[in-house]
């Protein structure tokens, strides 16, 4: 008798590993259990001696009773359900329940609210609670709650020789150390931390820091983003960072900084950017903000800049320079004017740039004082922001729109650069790793790894052995936690104190990292909750520790910092011996910025790996991206393809052979050190920068991230004023041609309306400007008579659908609703609410977020680079990313060049909920069918899968289950059933935890998209229609639904609502004369329409156009006011 | 009218005499040397009766082998998932569709040749009739596969027919997928019922001659008791002339109806009135094509020159071009439409189509499906039949192509430039098609095979023999006393 269960036997490892989240399969495997089972009739039942008819059916019936418990036969499998005995306090089953959190990073902790079901964390959002950010979160975030159920993490602690070690042992190898380095106070022990903000940590620290005071405390960020704050602290003589209020600014220059998407604090940034930004209607002018921008890469930032200086990172201090001697000459200083204004220019003196830009951007910057900003990268020296709160004093922007906020007096750390040299000394008996990975990601000059070898070491970390290379290279591991699952707290970008709560008892022997800190300053009895509890207490006195956890925030903003002589510093400013260095086509500079797993920390998280990124369009890989000049030098660019020639589409950027991009193999060499990778190019770069995403080239980080792209650190130097760059930099094309992942093959727009836009003059004389463009423009009204019909009229009484069963028309009860088909419960009968969403192009910024949250939301499975490279990529929202050249020198549309200084443009396309939605008519199986509410709905149950719906789908949003890629492993697709069933694996059993109840696991041959988040939409039906009992108050108020992205979105660029009410905020939204549907002509009628992009360029900027380029683009094309476009180009 | 009439019966009747009736040109003989009705009959039986010749065998095994690709091709597709055909998006239909369309256009040219020139009285079309149906039936089975295969999950396919299901729903009549299921359908069973139904005479034919009990048993049940009596050959008669005219409208409407799956989409260059008369021209375009391809070799083999003439390949090539001619129109009137449509997206498409990376497969499809049928102008091409098959041959390829073109240029680079891509297919794509050319060609052999290859009955008719004036036997006339004179057998 063969014995199934719907989990398969638990392996040795398993049995032996923790019980908790597999108690049913421990519970199954105990003898008892087993024999009982294994049993043919329950014990009692098979001695049927001397008995009667009716003992005899009384034993039968209960055997045939029982038989169903553990015996085979049945068709169906046998599933076993375990009821609560005890039922946990507010958990429901099927009702997420939500906690506040935060999730920590090394400047910033990001406020969090975590839904979990039955108590596992599934989704994270924003803390509203939290003003700055507003509810918002970022990719990262958005990827963490996978990296807990991540089957790759650390598991168990080990020892030297990778024996395993329980906590137990753990403890006593601290309390070991604590012996040994107690009584030489401390000397010889090492300390190397990630950053960190949290009051609580920092109150452990000073216990160890007084136990041991000899020892040494290193803090350590491959990307080290605290310089403003060192800035400022080293200015005010007291710890404080800038905190900029975008709201308030109206003109921003921003230096090298990219503060919308990577800088610390970018989601309050972009809060406030995207609220000066906005323009509601045309009176809004005179309030939309202008931003300048000088940068190496082409970043997010620079993205949604009006004005854009293409410099290399190492020039940027000489621009910064040159702008402020603009600044101070045009604004005299009130003392020591000709002093400061000598050393600028002495500074300055590397940079070339256009006068008539410096002139113009600070001219307009002087014209809003007390409304400009400046900001400057983290990465740039310390010096430079100096530079910047000088010009930030001058322009007014002290306590207007920049806020010197104080932060916690912390004793200083050392660096890693003074661990090294320790090692080299022989100083360092032991060394304590926390977090962090020095062994992959330390500047390659230091040869860390290296040093690590040669010295004892205990690592804490969230990684284990196999997965991470510093923890290879410890003698000692101890596991650690993910913050999903541990005890903790940290300050925001502002100062407020909120928790980091966990969500679910550690999935594994971990140790969280209060704890061990604890134990490490010779608590034995550490315990993270009390630390917590206590810092709390000290920092809020009186207030109450439970409220804070469940509001997520506590405190005020941290107090601003002032002083009175906050002026000139020019003797500082005369220290600064920098020279611009030489950057050009023999001596190339390499940028380096944050990848798609930072500085490699999240490497193994597939939702981020497979996020292509905005500006690349790039997956699974990073790349060295050059601009189209050195591009074509080098003889990487591309071969114009027929077309091309002919001149009718704009030329690729890359090479792609059969929609691959194929990139040449390219070797940076600096200073003797050399690393290699795919070259490809990116319009808009600075001419002689290299730009480098480091956290690739992982050579130990799981399943997902191992060996993803190259590693840029070794190229990285820990000397020298800006880490982010290098120059002195020589790149060697070679031979070998690697394929890249490449989500997007063509970057124009080829003159077609997709993206409209207008300047903010245009729109101010033509506010209805976008109607007017794209094909719909010149066709007849296609509304036909309802074209008189107010928007929410056209919602309900237009019939939508184009199934052969059409819905019922919309204020007409459904005829199996005997109630309401009386004339009394007509009257009652409510028109379903008509759901719609508009995408306001204008503060989009382009920063993926609501692409993972959707992922994260809708279960959307990953594919891998293969399939990725084939085009079958399923994220249901799909960031499109245009690039606009402009007009050639001769008016004619400019084709044959990669553009250099492009504008670009984000359209973020998910399904439209059209509501003549093409797909619909040609499925002959009526698998996606429209429903009252307006939603294009698909049933998957239906879907036989014959892709037409896909072809006929206009915007291309149509997702197709090519394999089955939630039972099948990545790499093993073509393997059919004889490749691995990952169900079966231990490792589907953990990421299965993550996925959203609420939403389908699609299997093979099963098209899916986006839809609206209907569960979320069903979720707060249910829970009007209880609330109102009876009432007839069953419309969802306008607010109350958010979908996955609209909720994500820093900017609130998203709007979702009922359409049929005139004062939703979609509604409003929609309103605006901006407001238009993408291929509108083809009368499909989406649901989600989109607001017009404005830009707001300097008239007297010598990069002007009176147009955006895409505008100059088809007017040329078409030949539509070519003349006012050449013009303007020239 | 009195008085007309009045003029009209005055009319002297030898202005009559005098009239001299143009000679009428003489009708080609369509089987040549005199052979007469056992000729006939011991011919077409004869490639049946006698033992495979070695070439068929060698022919059969390698059609066997290729054809083996169909089932392991589909095998590995169900069972892994359709990511290992090439499709990716932006085209979710590739080869697949490609192949269904062709496999259609293939079957076209028997039920055209059948039913269309059978209501024309076209007698030419007797020789080649059974063959073309029988391209006719094996292009359908061929094309079936494709369509039924590239949905995602093959074991549901079933709810595309209106059966009662667990889900209580109907499929979506709306959907020109849906029309497909019913147009190829209908056209499979009426093109099967009118090829088998044309073949029971011969069947019979067959089965009298049988001296082994298998083939008395296989021709005998096959033959339905067809006894040759006249009451049969009415009614024989009379049904073959009702499904004819079925056919024709079959003809029509299937490619057509398949058009609608691109035509009524919103897709550029698919979505144009002009699919419907260009898909039908297409397809007997290739189906003729085909027609030629097959026998050309075939009347070698079997040394048919006699009964399937150098007349009845001119006949076939002049239909060729002229079909051919309007694809070309067709061609040109896409072009012109999208320019005066004033339609961007259009004119791109078809700029795309002739310039872009897929330009290859339109500069094939040009020049094999509008310049190669040109040299049928000329009787010396017409004449060197090694060159018409070869340009037999390029017109399949070039219409196949064609297909390609009108399916996978228009969905590689449509409205939003931001998900164009190429289409590449992969090797389980190609496998599989070769290997319904396999198959095909299996089907194709088993058939000449086993079943009467020419229209035994049909051909005796074309014969001067069955004309009722032939030899002595003159006109019916009427004598002096109303008695019918003459004539008769």
């Amino acid at each position: 008798m063969k014995l199934k269960f719907h989990h398969p036997e638990p392996s040795a490892r398993e049995l032996t590993g923790p019980r908790y989240w597999r108690s049913l399969d421990n519970l199954a495997a105990t003898p008892a259990f087993k024999e009982w089972v294994v049993r043919e009739f329950p014990a009692g039942a098979s001695e049927l001696e001397g008995v009667n008819r009716r003992h005899f059916l009384k034993i039968m019936a209960a055997s045939f009773g029982l038989a169903g418990v553990g015996l085979s036969g049945c068709r169906q499998q046998t599933l076993h359900l375990l009821p609560y005995s005890k039922q946990p306090e507010r958990m429901i089953p099927g009702v997420p329940i939500f906690y506040a959190s935060s999730q920590p990073g090394p400047e910033e902790n990001l406020p969090l609210i975590v839904e979990t079901h039955d108590a596992r964390p599934t989704k994270v959002e924003g803390n509203p609670s939290h003003a700055a950010t507003g509810g918002a979160t970022d990719i990262f975030a958005q990827a963490s709650v996978l990296d807990l159920y991540d089957p790759d993490r650390a598991q168990r602690s080990s020892g030297a020789d990778g024996q395993p070690m329980s906590p137990d042992n753990v403890t006593d190898k601290l309390s070991q150390l604590v012996a040994a380095f107690s009584p030489m106070r401390g000397s010889g022990l090492y300390f190397l931390s990630n950053r960190s903000t949290s009051p609580a940590r920092a109150r452990v620290v000073d216990k160890i820091r007084q136990k041991y005071p000899l020892a040494v405390w290193a803090e350590y960020e491959a990307i080290d983003q605290s310089n403003p704050e060192r800035t400022a602290s080293a200015w005010f003589e007291t710890p404080a960072r800038p905190v900029y209020d975008f709201a308030k600014a109206k003109r921003v220059l921003s230096l090298d900084s990219d503060f919308l998407q990577t800088e610390p604090g970018h989601l309050a940034n972009a809060r406030g950017f995207a609220k000066a930004r906005s323009v509601e209607a045309e009176a809004d002018m005179e309030s939309m903000n202008r931003l300048y921008i000088v940068e190496s890469h082409y970043s997010l930032t620079g993205a949604n800049a009006d004005h854009r200086l293409r410099c290399a990172t190492a020039q940027v201090p000489a621009v910064a320079a040159l702008l402020a001697a603009e600044l101070f000459t045009q604004a005299p200083l009130s003392s020591r004017q000709d002093e400061v204004l000598a050393v600028l220019k002495k500074l300055g003196a590397g940079a070339t740039v256009d006068p008539k830009w410096v002139s113009a951007c600070v001219k307009d910057l002087l014209a809003h004082k007390g409304a400009a900003a400046v900001i400057a990268g983290s990465q740039l020296p310390v010096e430079l922001h100096q530079l910047v709160t000088l010009m930030n004093v001058a322009l007014g922007a002290v306590g207007q729109t920049v806020t010197y906020r104080a932060l916690p007096d912390r004793p200083p750390a050392a660096s890693i650069a003074d661990i090294a040299v320790a090692i080299d000394a022989k100083k360092v008996q032991t060394l304590v790793i926390l977090n962090g990975n020095p062994a992959y990601n330390a500047p390659g000059d230091l040869n860390f790894a290296a040093k690590l070898k040669t010295v004892p070491v205990i690592r804490y970390g969230y990684y284990g052995r196999q997965a991470d290379e510093t923890s290879a290279l410890a003698g000692t591991f101890i596991a650690g936690l993910h913050y999903l699952e541990s005890w903790g707290d940290g300050l925001t970008w502002d100062g407020r104190h909120v928790p980091v709560q966990p969500m679910i008892e550690p999935l594994f022997e971990g140790l969280g990292e209060l704890d061990v800190l604890g134990m490490l300053a010779g608590d034995p009895n550490a315990d993270a909750f009390k630390y917590v509890q206590d810092t709390f207490a000290a920092m809020h006195p009186g207030k109450s520790f439970d409220e804070w956890l469940a509001v997520g925030v506590a405190g005020d903003e941290a107090p601003a910092v002032s002083r009175d002589d906050v002026g000139i510093r020019a003797d500082a400013l005369a220290a600064w011996t920098y020279r611009a260095p030489e950057v050009s086509e023999k001596s190339l500079e390499v940028r380096f910025i944050p990848g798609a797993g930072w500085d490699g920390r999240y490497t193994n998280n597939g939702w981020l790996q497979e996020c292509p990124d905005p500006m690349t369009k790039l997956t699974w890989d990073n790349a060295i991206l050059v601009s189209p000049k050195l591009g074509k030098q080098l003889g990487v660019a591309p071969e114009p393809v027929l077309m091309n020639k002919l001149g009718q589409t704009a030329m690729d950027a890359n090479t792609f052979v059969k929609s691959v991009e194929q990139a040449q193999i390219g070797e940076i060499t600096v200073k003797g050190r050399t690393i290699r990778g795919p070259v490809s190019i990116l319009p808009g770069l600075a001419n002689w920068t290299l730009v480098v995403a480091l956290g690739y080239g992982r050579k130990l980080a799981g399943g997902v991230g191992q060996d993803v792209g190259f590693s840029a650190s070794p190229l990285v130097s820990a000397a020298g004023a800006m880490a982010c760059s290098v120059t002195g930099a020589v790149l060697k094309i070679l031979p070998d041609v690697y394929q890249l992942a490449n989500t997007q093959e063509h970057w124009s727009m080829e003159g077609r309306e997709l993206v409209r836009e207008a300047n903010i003059t245009e729109f101010h004389d033509k506010p209805d400007f976008a109607r007017e463009l794209g094909l719909e423009a010149h066709a007849p009204p296609i509304y036909g008579p309802a074209k008189v019909l107010s928007p929410q009229e056209k919602a309900v009484e237009i019939p939508r659908g184009q199934m052969l069963y059409q819905t019922q028309p919309n204020n007409e009860p459904q005829p199996n609703y005997p109630a309401w088909n009386t004339p009394e419960g007509r009257a009652d009968y409510p028109t379903p609410q008509q759901w719609g969403m508009s995408i306001d192009l204008n503060t989009c910024l382009g920063c993926n977020a609501c692409v993972v949250a959707c992922q994260a939301e809708n279960n959307i499975p990953i594919v891998g680079k293969d399939q990725v490279r084939r085009g079958r990529e399923m994220q249901w929202i799909r960031l499109d990313r245009y690039f606009a050249s402009g007009p050639g020198p001769d008016g004619n549309e400019q084709t044959m060049e990669i553009p250099e200084d492009p504008q670009v443009a984000f359209q973020s396309i998910a399904c439209m909920q059209c509501e003549l939605a093409p797909c619909e008519v040609v499925c002959p199986f009526a698998a996606t069918v429209h429903d009252d509410q307006g939603l294009n709905t698909m049933a998957y149950n239906r879907c036989v899968g014959t892709k037409y719906c896909a072809n006929n789908c206009p915007y291309k949003v149509r997702r197709f289950n090519f394999f089955d890629w939630n039972k099948r492993e990545i790499g093993h697709f073509n393997e059919g059933p004889l490749g691995p069933d990952y169900y079966a694996t231990e490792a589907s059993q953990l990421t299965r935890m993550q996925k959203n109840p609420d939403v389908t696991i699609r299997m093979r041959g099963v098209m899916e998209k986006c839809t609206y988040c209907v569960q979320r939409i069903e979720e707060a039906k249910i829970n009007q229609r209880v609330k109102a009992q009876g009432t007839g108050n069953i419309k969802v108020p306008d607010g109350t639904i958010k979908t996955a992205c609209q909720q994500v979105c820093p900017t609130q660029a998203i709007q979702f609502g009922d359409v049929s009410d005139a004062k939703s905020a979609v509604s409003i939204a929609k309103a605006s004369p901006r407001n238009y549907a993408v291929l509108g002509y083809l009368n499909t009628r989406p649901r989600t329409t989109y607001l017009a992009k404005i830009r707001n360029p300097n008239p007297e900027m010598p990069d002007y156009h009176n147009q955006p380029l895409t505008r100059l683009e088809e007017g040329a094309r078409y030949k539509m006011g070519v003349a006012e476009g050449a013009a303007a180009a020239t | 009218m009195i008085a007309e009439a009045e003029t009209t019966v005055a009319r002297p009747p030898e202005v009559l005499a005098r009239v001299q009736p143009l000679a009428s040109p003489a009708r080609p003989t369509l089987v040549l040397n005199k052979r007469d009705f056992h000729w006939i009959t011991d011919k077409v039986c004869g490639i049946v009766e006698q033992p495979a010749p070695l070439w068929w065998w060698i022919c059969a095994a390698v059609a066997a082998m290729v054809a083996s690709f169909v089932p392991i091709g589909l095998f590995y597709l169900v069972s892994t998932g359709i990511g290992v055909w090439g499709l990716r998006p932006p085209e979710f239909w590739g080869w697949d569709i490609v192949n269904f369309v062709f496999w259609v256009g293939i079957a076209h040219a028997g039920t055209m040749i059948s039913s269309v020139l059978c209501l024309l009285r076209q007698k030419w079309r007797t020789a080649i009739s059974r063959t073309a149906e029988a391209t006719t039936i094996f292009g359908i089975m061929c094309a079936g596969i494709f369509p039924a295969f590239h949905v995602g999950r093959v074991w549901f396919a079933w709810w595309l027919f209106p059966v009662p299901n667990s889900q209580s729903t109907w499929p979506n009549f709306h959907s020109p997928l849906e029309w497909d299921v019913f147009a190829v359908n209908t056209y499979l069973t009426v093109s099967l019922l009118f090829w088998y139904m044309g073949m029971v005479p011969d069947l019979a034919t067959l089965r009298d001659r049988a001296k082994v009990t298998w083939r008395k048993y296989f021709y005998g049940i096959l033959a339905l008791g067809w006894r040759n009596s006249t009451r049969h050959w009415r009614n024989y008669e009379m049904a073959y002339l009702v499904i004819a005219g079925m056919a024709t409208s079959l003809v029509v409407s299937v490619s057509a109806i398949v058009s609608a799956d691109f035509a009524s989409s919103l897709q550029p260059g698919w979505h144009t009135a002009i699919f419907p008369p260009y898909f039908v021209a297409g397809a007997v375009f290739c189906g003729f094509a085909m027609v030629l391809a097959l026998l050309i070799p075939l009347r070698s083999l079997f040394k048919l020159e006699d009964v399937i003439t150098q007349y009845h390949i001119d006949c076939v090539c002049k239909a060729t071009l002229a079909i051919g001619s309007m694809v070309a129109y067709v061609y040109t009137m896409e072009f012109f439409i999208a320019w005066y449509g004033g339609n961007l997206f259009e004119v791109f498409t078809f700029i795309n189509r002739a310039f872009g990376q897929y330009a290859w497969a339109y500069w094939i499809m040009l020049s094999c499906n509008v310049l190669s049928p040109q040299l049928f102008w000329f009787k010396k091409v017409r004449r060197n039949l090694p060159l018409v098959f070869l340009v037999a041959l390029l017109i399949n390829l070039g219409m196949w192509c064609e297909r390609f073109v009108i399916i996978v240029t228009s969905l590689g680079n449509d409205f939003l430039p931001s998900s164009w891509g190429y289409f590449t297919p992969s090797v389980v794509d190609i496998f599989t098609f070769f290997g319904t050319l396999g198959m095909f060609g299996l089907l194709f052999l088993l058939f000449i095979r086993f079943l009467p290859m020419l229209p035994i009955s049909e051909m005796k008719h074309v014969l001067p023999e069955a004309d009722p004036h032939f030899g002595e036997r003159g006109h019916i006339t009427t004598g002096a006393d109303g008695v019918p004179k003459g004539g008769g057998l």
